[in-house]
C-alpha cells in the first residue's frame, strides 16, 4: 500500500483512485507515498500477515460485522482496518522478537527494512516526529529513514490534492485519476474475506518471486458466498439431502402455486393456481 | 393430487349446496409437530360428530396431509355453529429423517420426512388460500417462543384472521399456560387438554365466540 493518508495513516494501494474523494477514515486531503519496495516484497508481507493469521483473523472479524457503516465505504474502511491491523501485528511481532518462526526467519534473511516513520499510522511514529505536526509537513521535515527514491517516487507517483496538483500541469494519467470513479473492482475486498485469504496465504508456501497478487481477487468468493446465501434464503424447500429438508415458511405461504410433492432429485410437483389456467379451462 | 381435486370438489359442493344459508367457517387447526392438533381435531369432531378425522400418534408428523371434516355443528347456549374443520401437517422450519430412525427402519423415516415437508407446503398454502380463522394448538408444556411459532401467528395477524390460541396438554406436570398468555397476550388463550378432554366447555363457548 503505497499511499498514506498522512493524518490518520489510512492506507491505499497503488493507483487507488479512492483517495481522491479525501481518506474515508478522516476526510484529510494529504496522502505520501510508501518508499517503492520490490513487489514481492508486497507479497511476502502479505504472507508476514498470514503468519499472524489468528491475530489478523479475529481483527478482520472485529471489525467486520459490527461495523454500521453500510456500502463501498465502509467495506474500504474496514479493509483499510484490516491492512493496518496487519501492518501492525507485523511489526510488534518484529519488535517483540519473537522472531522464532519460520516466517520471521525469512523476514530477516530478507532484511527487511525498518518502517520509515513516514510510512506508519501517527500513532507509531519514532518520538521526535509529532503527530500534531501539519500533515504534509510531517512528511517533508522528517529526517528519518525515507530512502531517496521516496521524493522523486512521491513526485511521479502520489496523487496529490490542493495546492501541489495546482502546481504541476496534469498529466493524462492523473486527469483521468481526478475524473473517473472508483470501480468496485479497484476497492480493497472486504475484511472479512482478507482475513480468510490470511489463512490461505499461511498454509501455502511463500513464493519467493512473483507478482503482487492483486487484492480485490478476493473480492469474488464472497459475492458467491453472499449469492448461496441469498438463495438459501429465498428458496422455498431446500434439500439437504434425501430425508433432510429445510423449509423457508414465508416463501411458502407466498407463493402462488402449491407443491404438492417433492421427488427423490429434489424436483418439486406443483399445482398451479386456477386463475393461471383460467384460459385452458374456459376453452 | 386426488387430494386435492377431492378438497375442490367439496368446496365447490359447499359452494352449490349453500346458496341460501351462510358458507360454514373453515377452521385451520395449526400449530407445530406434536402439539396434539390431530387429538383435539378428533376430539371436536367426536364430540360433535361422532367420527374421528385422523390417527394420533407421539411420533411427530403423524398428520402429513390436511384432513377436512366438514359441517361440524356445535350447540352453544341454544345457538347452532356449523364450522369446517381442517386439520393441518405440523409446520416447522426442519425436518430430519433420523428423528424417527428410532421408531422405524430408514427407509420408512426418509419417505415421512419428505412426506412431513410436503405437509409443511399443504399447510402454509392452505393458510394463505382456505382458511377463514385459525386454532393455534400449542403443547403447554413447551417453550412457546419459537421462530415458527411467531413467524405463523405473525401471518396470521397480517392477515387479519381471527385466531384462537390453545395451551394444549395442560395435563402434564411441566405445563404452563401463563407462559403461552404472556408470550402472545394479543390473543385470547384457553388451557385444555385435548386428550383428557380437560376444559372443553370453555373450548366450545370460544369456538362458537370467535368463529361463530
Amino acid at each position: 500500500m503505497p499511499h498514506q493518508c498522512t493524518n490518520c495513516g489510512h492506507t491505499f494501494p497503488d493507483g487507488s483512485k479512492e483517495m481522491l474523494s479525501g481518506c474515508p477514515d478522516c476526510g484529510g486531503n494529504k496522502f505520501q507515498f510508501t518508499p517503492a519496495r520490490p513487489p514481492e516484497r508486497t507479497s511476502d508481507n502479505t504472507q508476514q500477515a498470514g503468519s499472524k493469521a489468528d491475530t489478523a483473523g479475529s481483527s478482520a472479524q472485529r471489525g467486520a460485522p459490527g461495523h454500521e457503516r453500510g456500502g463501498a465505504h465502509g467495506r474500504v474502511s474496514r479493509a483499510t482496518e484490516t491492512v493496518r491491523d496487519w501492518v501492525t501485528t507485523g511489526r510488534e511481532r518484529e519488535e517483540s522478537g519473537s522472531n522464532s518462526s519460520e516466517t520471521a526467519e525469512r523476514e530477516r534473511s530478507d532484511s527487511f527494512p525498518e518502517w520509515p516513520d513516514s510510512a506508519r499510522p501517527p500513532s507509531e511514529r519514532s518520538g521526535e516526529s509529532s503527530t500534531d505536526e501539519p500533515a504534509g509537513g510531517a512528511r517533508r521535515n522528517s529526517p528519518t529513514q525515507s530512502p531517496p527514491a521516496s521524493e522523486s517516487a512521491r513526485r511521479d507517483r502520489s496523487v496529490r490534492t490542493g495546492s501541489r496538483s495546482t502546481e504541476n500541469p496534469e498529466d493524462t494519467a492523473q486527469a483521468d485519476a481526478r475524473s473517473a470513479v472508483v470501480s468496485p473492482d479497484e476497492l480493497p475486498p472486504h475484511s472479512g474475506t482478507a482475513g480468510e485469504e490470511a489463512d490461505g496465504a499461511d498454509k501455502a508456501d511463500p513464493p519467493d518471486h512473483g507478482r503482487v497478487v492483486k487484492e480485490p481477487s478476493g473480492e469474488r468468493p464472497s459475492l458467491e458466498q453472499l449469492r448461496e446465501e441469498l438463495n438459501d434464503q429465498f428458496e422455498s424447500i431446500k434439500v439437504v439431502k434425501p430425508g433432510q429438508y429445510e423449509l423457508n415458511l414465508m416463501e411458502l405461504y407466498d407463493r402462488e402455486e402449491y407443491i404438492v410433492s417433492l421427488q427423490e432429485d429434489g424436483r418439486y410437483v406443483i399445482d398451479v393456481p386456477d386463475s393461471w389456467r383460467e384460459g385452458a379451462d374456459d376453452s | 393430487m386426488g387430494l386435492f381435486t377431492e378438497l375442490k370438489d367439496s368446496i365447490s359442493r359447499a359452494t352449490d349446496r349453500l346458496f341460501s344459508e351462510q358458507e360454514p367457517k373453515r377452521i385451520g387447526i395449526y400449530g407445530p409437530p406434536n402439539a396434539g392438533k390431530t387429538t383435539l381435531a378428533n376430539r371436536i369432531a367426536r364430540d360433535w360428530t361422532g367420527d374421528a378425522i385422523g390417527t394420533e400418534s407421539h411420533i411427530p408428523h403423524e398428520t402429513r396431509r390436511a384432513r377436512r371434516k366438514e359441517n361440524v355443528e356445535i350447540e352453544r347456549n341454544g345457538k347452532t355453529v356449523t364450522i369446517d374443520i381442517v386439520d393441518t401437517p405440523g409446520v416447522t422450519t426442519k425436518v430430519d429423517y433420523e428423528e424417527f430412525t428410532d421408531e422405524m427402519s430408514k427407509d420408512d423415516a426418509v419417505r415421512r420426512s419428505r412426506e412431513a415437508t410436503e405437509g409443511v407446503a399443504e399447510a402454509m398454502h392452505w393458510l394463505r388460500e382456505d382458511v377463514d380463522g385459525v386454532i393455534y394448538v400449542l403443547d403447554s408444556a413447551e417453550d412457546p417462543i419459537t421462530q415458527v411459532n411467531t413467524m405463523l401467528i405473525g401471518i396470521i395477524e397480517s392477515r387479519d384472521l381471527p385466531v384462537l390460541i390453545f395451551a394444549n396438554k395442560i395435563d402434564l406436570d411441566e405445563s404452563s399456560v401463563k407462559r403461552i398468555a404472556e408470550a402472545f397476550p394479543q390473543h385470547e388463550t384457553v388451557p385444555l387438554s385435548a386428550k383428557e378432554g380437560e376444559n372443553m366447555d370453555e373450548v366450545y363457548d370460544n369456538i362458537a365466540e370467535y368463529f361463530g
